[in-house]
């Protein structure tokens, strides 16, 4: 290992070649890496723009054997149509009003949790949270069948009730946001308690704006829940005067294949789909930086 | 290898853009590097020397000027085109992979005539393991390692293609004080045995003082001076320079020249015939003073640190910009403690002085 | 900091959260298991007064169903090509995404819109993009062949029924195939870019250095780097998987088939829904069991996997 290696000694002309082919290198491969990237955001998008177009089409342009990827007449009626076929109005109240207070419930449930489990000392706490955490482990589809026998015997039966309670307590988000109380350096408690500061305005006053971020993100989470939930209020409360936005959307349109009146359905999915995206393109940062740290879809 | 940099130049943008301003990270660097030598790049954090050695390297583009090795022109040429070894501050061993796959992993790289058999490859490896002296670990994983032995590591694969050129950066500052003595032993060892054209970067003047052949001192992106590292100590070309160089570091004062004496306060300290009368800066090395009955610069005697062979005689002056005024001498010496003051000779060798303005060093003939 | 005050006080602020969880959280584990081990346990019959013998042929009957084997086939069809299918991809677009600068943040947020959607209506667009409009005449005559046969016509390909009657279990599971792939997406994009992110730059300068191809440094240090947040996205998908069920309903409503065959296409969480509505709680609970059994052994599967490959 006493000498350089010869292979590595490279020729002056050499230099010339290897660095113009480097260069081309580079730009074919940033091109491909590009083509690649928009050909798949292409994909991505399709379903949306052709949900568009679709929804703006009249049924005879939409079953013309060759496609349009233009509607030649736009037809905003079929919104109107939508909304009405559908009782879309009444389904955005219903899911709105199961979406909020279930949210200001869980939040307030879910703070109150936190607080004891990141600030205050009481026996057995280490092995009451272990519990909770372990409770995590089981899907959800093992306790539906026993909560539905439940809400059977409480009466609660088509009511808004038994959308909510339920799915008020999430261990992870009491997991989530005890995780960030405990960042919280214990001193500013212990100052508040010498100030004779009670728990709930120093939980208020302090904690709350420091964990805003963790707060904002499970607010999302939660809203988008109640927007996509599907399974359980099909379940218990599948009544017209309980009627959830995706159990509403589905029923008004069961023909899935075949002569269905497409452009209206699409815009009704449009419909649906709308506040998602607005609140998204709003608070992109809280929404992606929750779902990376939950993981759980709505 | 010989490596020249011609008016090498690099200016990052500035990263807030409504403010416009760049920074100049190297300045019109101009240097060539001996083939088979060991440079030291030096400096204070943010002078540009990393930003040299990653140039160097390929990693990072010049705004502008020329990199040569030997008399290939390879500013345009790619890292990877480059033959170089590069051994990163924290070394960046895939930590996936065991001591001897982090070695195998260039070789397994080389392509078409330079492909090499797995029995090649494996003794190539062990070769640079042996050389390192970590061949006994070659199944652990990078966590499994000291840091030292982390270190030695990352020099192997460095090594192990046989690279034209050697960077190392920072290569000690994440050892302890120890550990960082033994290996800068070592590292000069496998370069005199390779002698592979090694440069490494510090901002540890000792460090670069006790293994490289040649040190460059930069400030600001601006090379201060080049030499070897006794004559940089000793004939330090301005104050910056004086001051960065040496533990305990150099005793600055104030003073000025008038009629070819050197004054400090009211004293003359020296003679320095031909120099015009000038407001200057006075550095004195540690070792460049010694107490004397009939000394000509006296100061306020503080206490006495004795250091086993070394003693440390701390005493104060008026003038001084250094909070302290500091002679070493040997532990033999005796100094009188119990007096107020103490009165210094000064060897004109280890005593210069530079231009108040330009902290430029003012030369004058030793009698 | 113990004393008698804060006791009261901290189960005081837990209380709610205690009282909900046991009552549809703690008493259902029990719950579910002990209905799922009595023999032909319904409800209704039971408020009426029956009795019912302990014994495990909920599970039994549960097995000997062709009905449940169909779910279970479905099920672990669609995990076993979805998973690798739509991580293989995320991984790609994850690393591409990571090496460009412009765009990149606008692309990141068009390859996130999927997830903010609603599973059951863009499964109705998928649906409307699949179906074949009036068909007639022994299935070669259509109004309107969908834009999907639109675009395998453009590059000369023979239309395919997809999802309306008549259509092949083939053409369904593909259909849902590519349908749970674009749903399962984002989430493994966010995941996967955020690890790349992460990993420190000097592993890639140390590559370049060495003339590491692209492919090489892809397969020897990307995915070594990214392997926990790889498994990750693994284990969580295939518990997604086996829980697939409104994706289905989104796309061929709740007879989860086509119209000629409801049920062709129906899963296990499917399975346990309708024993539940048919008020057979011992069988759904047996089926519930038996789900939970498989995600439990597919994860044991993946964590030994995981250990052996995997590098923290």
């Amino acid at each position: 290992m006493s000498k350089t290696n010869a292979n590595n000694v490279m020729q002056a002309r050499d230099i010339q070649k290897v660095s113009v082919g480097q260069k081309i290198g580079k730009v074919l491969s940033k091109t491909l890496t590009y083509a690649f990237l928009l050909i798949m955001a292409l994909i991505v998008l399709f379903p949306f723009y052709w949900m568009i177009i679709s929804s703006l089409k009249t049924l005879a342009e939409y079953r013309q054997a060759v496609p349009t990827f233009w509607p030649r007449q736009i037809m905003f009626s079929n919104y109107v149509e939508a909304f009405t076929t559908a009782h879309l109005g009444d389904l955005f109240l219903n899911t709105l009003y199961v979406g909020l207070v279930s949210t200001v419930l869980s939040l307030v449930i879910t703070v109150l949790s936190a607080f004891a489990f990141a600030r205050l000392e009481f026996k057995g706490k280490e092995t009451l949270f272990g519990a909770l955490l372990a409770t995590m482990m089981i899907p959800g589809e093992l306790f539906t069948i026993t909560n539905y026998i439940t809400i059977n015997q409480l009466g609660w039966m088509h009511t808004f009730t038994a959308l909510i309670v339920p799915f008020l307590v999430s261990v992870f988000y009491i997991y989530l946001l005890r995780q960030n109380f405990m960042q919280i350096p214990n001193e500013l408690y212990l100052a508040a308690k010498v100030d004779g500061t009670s728990d709930i305005k120093y939980l208020w006053k302090v904690m709350i704006p420091l964990a805003l971020p963790t707060l904002i993100s499970i607010t999302i989470l939660k809203m988008m829940g109640a927007w996509n939930s599907y399974i359980w209020p099909k379940l218990v409360a599948n009544d017209d005067a309980h009627q959830m936005i995706t159990n509403g959307l589905r029923n008004a349109f069961t023909d899935t294949s075949g002569q269905a009146n497409y452009p209206v359905q699409m815009a009704a999915v449009a419909i649906v789909s709308a506040p998602l995206f607005l609140v998204f393109l709003c608070l992109r940062k809280y929404i992606m930086s929750g779902v990376s740290r939950s993981g759980i879809k709505g | 290898m010989k490596v020249v940099l011609e008016n090498l130049t690099k200016i990052f943008p500035s990263r807030d853009k409504k403010a416009g301003k760049e920074v100049v990270a190297v300045n019109n660097f101009n240097f060539e590097i001996p083939d088979g030598q060991l440079v030291g790049l030096l400096g204070p954090s943010g002078c540009g020397k990393s930003t040299t050695l990653y140039m160097i390297s390929g990693l990072q583009k010049p705004t502008g000027g020329k990199i040569y090795f030997g008399d290939d022109d390879v500013t345009e040429l790619s890292t990877e085109n480059r033959g170089i070894g590069l051994v990163f501050q924290n070394y960046a061993l895939y930590p996936h992979m065991t001591v001897q796959q982090n070695i195998l992993f260039p070789l397994q790289n080389l392509k078409g005539k330079d492909k090499l058999s797995k029995q090649e490859m494996l003794d190539r490896a062990l070769e640079a393991a042996k050389l390192v002296q970590i061949d006994e670990l070659m199944d652990r994983k990078p966590s499994e390692l000291s840091g030292g032995q982390q270190q030695r590591v990352a020099i192997a694969r460095a090594l192990v293609k046989m690279p034209r050129v050697l960077l190392l950066d920072e290569p000690l500052s994440n050892l302890d004080a120890r550990l960082r003595l033994q290996t800068r032993e070592e590292i000069r060892r496998i370069q005199k045995e390779t002698g592979i054209t090694t440069v490494f970067v510090t901002h540890d003047q000792e460090e670069a003082m006790s293994i490289s052949d040649v040190i460059v001192v930069m400030k600001a992106g601006v090379v201060q001076q080049i030499g070897k590292p006794q004559e940089v100590y000793d004939d330090p070309k301005n104050l910056f320079v004086a001051k960065f160089l040496g533990t305990p570091p150099i005793n600055v004062l104030e003073g000025k020249v008038a009629g070819g004496k050197v004054y400090i306060g009211d004293s003359a300290v020296m003679d320095v015939n031909g120099v015009e009368d000038q407001e200057v800066y006075i550095g004195i090395r540690p070792e460049g003073i010694e107490p004397n009955e009939n000394g000509v610069f006296e100061c306020k005697l503080n206490n006495v640190e004795v250091m086993g062979r070394d003693a440390s005689v701390v005493s104060t002056h008026p003038s001084a910009i250094s909070t302290v005024i500091r002679a070493i001498i040997s532990s033999d010496i005796r100094v009188d403690t119990s007096k107020e003051t103490v009165k210094y000779n000064i060897k004109p060798h280890k005593f210069f002085i530079f231009n108040k303005e330009t902290e430029e060093r003012v030369y004058f003939e030793v009698k | 900091m113990v004393d008698s005050k804060n006791q009261w006080k901290a189960w005081l602020y837990l209380s709610p959260a205690i009282v909900l969880l046991l009552v549809f959280t703690v008493w259902p584990i029990f719950n579910t298991l002990r209905m799922a081990f009595l023999d032909g346990y319904g409800n209704m019959a039971a408020i009426g007064g029956q009795t019912f013998q302990f014994g495990i042929n909920n599970f039994l009957k549960v097995v000997q169903y062709k009905e449940f084997l169909q779910c279970l086939q479905n099920t672990a069809l669609l995990c076993v090509t979805t998973v690798p299918i739509s991580t293989t991809l995320a991984l790609l677009i994850a690393v591409a995404l990571n090496s460009i600068k412009p765009l990149q943040k606008t692309l990141q947020t068009i390859f996130f819109l999927p997830y903010v959607t609603n599973s059951i209506a863009i499964g109705m667009v998928f649906a409307a993009m699949f179906n074949i409009v009036g068909l007639k005449q022994g299935n070669s005559v259509a109004d309107t062949w969908g834009i999907i046969n639109n675009v395998i016509q453009f590059f000369g390909g023979e239309p395919v029924n997809w999802i309306n009657a008549g259509s092949s279990y083939i053409a369904n599971i593909t259909v849902m195939i590519v349908y749970i792939v674009w749903n399962a997406l984002p989430f493994k994009i966010l995941i996967l870019l955020g690890g790349l992110q992460s990993i420190n730059k000097q592993y890639y300068d140390a590559a370049k250095v060495d003339g590491t191809p692209k492919g090489r440094v892809l397969t020897r240090i990307t995915i070594p780097l990214l392997s926990p947040m790889l498994a990750y996205v693994i284990i969580t998908g295939f518990i997604g998987g086996f829980k697939e069920y409104s994706s289905i309903v989104g796309i061929f409503g709740e007879k989860m088939g086509p119209a000629d065959d409801a049920g062709r296409l129906n899963t296990m969480v499917g399975f346990v829904y309708d024993a539940l509505e048919r008020d057979r709680q011992g069988r759904a609970s047996a089926a519930a069991l038996i789900l939970f059994a498989i995600i439990l052994v597919v994860t044991i599967i993946n964590n030994k996997f995981i250990k052996k490959h995997v590098h923290y």
